[in-house]
């Protein structure tokens, strides 16, 4: 009973110390804007809020602010899918196989350290400018991550709990399916979620080089117009929805892996 | 009560100048040297030895999940080479799989045999009934105690139906007064479902308390030292008089090992 209160009141806790750190950081940028000479480069936050509470029904560019976002969810949805069904397979065969690890670890450390971003103009001449570039540049920044949490997941498995599982009666493609893929989830979510904001950032890039909407669209041509209000009203909208994505896996992963944390 | 290690060659296990070495660079740690023992159908074996004397190698041998260096060991006259699920393990560290429920551990060995799920709930249902963690069917192995753990990885072995269980210092992380009880529990529950066990420990009086033979190792390299059988009336009171004089004669021989 007691711990529950302690509980209770640590959460509560959190969501003060966290308002108050908003706030502060709100209340700094408009007395910044209002009492110094940042004005001449910075609008007031609320500008900022204003400009973003009415392109939701005010077109920026082409379409309203949410569907510049939607349109920027697509292609991450898009690229990150296809990192995580190439991503998590590579990554468990490194990881369970030797043979798979000598034949792919070499390939993948030599591509390991080429940022996401260093592919696009390869990207841009393989698929032109249109939309498949952007996926793939989504997916080769996503998949770094997941491939090695997959891998170091998989080749950490306890072999106590392997040789207790052959004590009583697995085989080894049992022992892979029981034994191996569950205990290697937590690692691979913990590149999920490293693999989500990389593509988060990398759609954001792709779309500052050549893209007609998206919320890396609404940063570039802000800058183009000159336009400080609609740069960081883009990029307030890029934090706030990395923020919510980061937000869904981590819920899905305290779904998933309910047995690795203490006193749930 | 003290006897020379004569081996019967009808034995249910058969442990046959067994011997392990490890080689590491140019050394050669020998660590089992010609341990001989052999064990009868439903007999209470506990293997008493000093620290680390390589006791889990020799319940690795005995499991199949290492090889000697040299002899055998045969369990109802076959061959020993791979793990099976005839013998079951109980392991210190407990070795439970942490992303299943206590159900889901003890009912893990019939599972992978394809045992419909019916009948796979009963047997389930029974063992963790005869452990003593009725309503903790749906617990995960993190929220519970260190003796309730203990408790889950003896009904998984169990469950499983080996006609031989091997346990590897099942109580050496318990807290005294909690290993106690795991030793009246484990003694209860072999009355109730008899096995053949073969018992580690480095506890006198755990051994005494629940041994139908003592077979004392060596310190490294390990061998047999000593037999001891123990005759005394199960369930059996540490505080008695042949208890402690038991006690006291094996102290005696466990002394010299070192």
């Amino acid at each position: 009973m007691r711990k529950k209160i302690r509980f209770q009141n640590t959460k509560a806790e959190t969501a003060v110390y966290f308002c108050a750190s908003l706030t502060g950081l709100l209340l700094i940028w408009y007395l910044a804007v209002r009492y110094t000479n940042l004005n001449k480069v910075m609008p007031s936050p609320f500008e900022v809020f204003a400009f973003v509470g009415s392109s939701f029904v005010k077109n920026i560019g082409s379409r309203i602010l949410p569907f510049h976002i939607l349109a920027s969810l697509k292609r991450v949805f898009v690229g990150y899918f296809l990192a995580c069904i190439i991503g998590i397979p590579l990554g468990i065969i490194m990881g369970c196989s030797r043979t798979g690890k000598a034949v792919i670890k070499p390939i993948f450390e030599l591509l390991r350290p080429i940022p996401g971003l260093a592919w696009i103009p390869l990207a841009i001449l393989w698929f032109g400018i249109g939309e498949s570039s952007k996926y793939f540049i989504i997916c080769v920044s996503a998949i770094v991550s997941i491939i090695l949490n997959s891998y170091s997941g998989a080749s950490q498995v306890d072999p106590i709990l392997t040789g207790a599982a052959k004590m009583l009666g697995a085989r080894p493609i049992q022992i892979f399916f029981y034994i191996t893929l569950p205990s290697s989830v937590p690692q691979i979510f913990a590149g999920l979620q490293v693999g989500l904001s990389s593509s988060w950032m990398a759609v954001i890039a792709a779309e500052m080089i050549r893209a007609s909407e998206g919320a890396g669209w609404i940063i570039t041509t802000g800058m183009e117009s000159g336009n400080t209000v609609q740069i960081l009203s883009g990029m307030i909208s890029i934090g706030l929805v990395g923020l919510l994505l980061a937000s869904l896996l981590r819920l899905m992963e305290r779904g998933l892996c309910a047995w690795n944390i203490q006193g749930k | 009560m003290e006897h020379s290690g004569k081996i019967k060659k009808d034995a249910m296990i058969l442990c046959d100048h067994v011997s392990k070495s490890f080689v590491n660079g140019n050394e050669t740690a020998e660590v089992l040297k010609d341990i001989t023992l052999s064990v009868e159908e439903n007999e209470f074996v506990v293997i008493l030895g000093p620290g680390q004397c390589g006791k889990t190698t020799l319940v690795n041998i005995l499991a199949g999940l290492e090889r000697a260096s040299g002899g055998e060991v045969t369990v109802n006259g076959k061959k020993v080479t791979d793990p099976e699920p005839e013998r079951g393990v109980v392991y210190q560290k407990t070795a439970l799989f942490p992303w299943l429920t206590v159900e889901g551990n003890v009912g893990f060995g019939p599972k992978m045999a394809g045992v419909p799920k019916k009948e796979r709930k009963e047997r389930t249902k029974h063992y963790i009934e005869l452990v003593g963690l009725s309503g903790f069917e749906k617990s995960y192995p993190i929220k519970l105690s260190g003796g309730m753990r203990q408790r889950v990885g003896i009904a998984r072995a169990y469950c499983n139906n080996p006609s031989v269980l091997l346990m590897d210092e099942p109580f050496g992380h318990l807290d005294a007064q909690t290993r106690y009880l795991m030793q009246e529990e484990v003694e209860r529950i072999w009355s109730q479902d008899k096995r053949t066990v073969i018992f580690v420990t480095n506890n006198i009086e755990e051994a005494v308390y629940l041994a139908d033979r003592i077979v004392l190792l060596s310190n490294c390299p390990t061998t047999v030292r000593n037999e001891f059988k123990i005759d005394l009336q199960r369930p059996r009171d540490n505080m008695s008089s042949e208890f402690l004089r038991l006690r006291e004669e094996i102290g005696r021989h466990v002394e010299m090992t070192r």
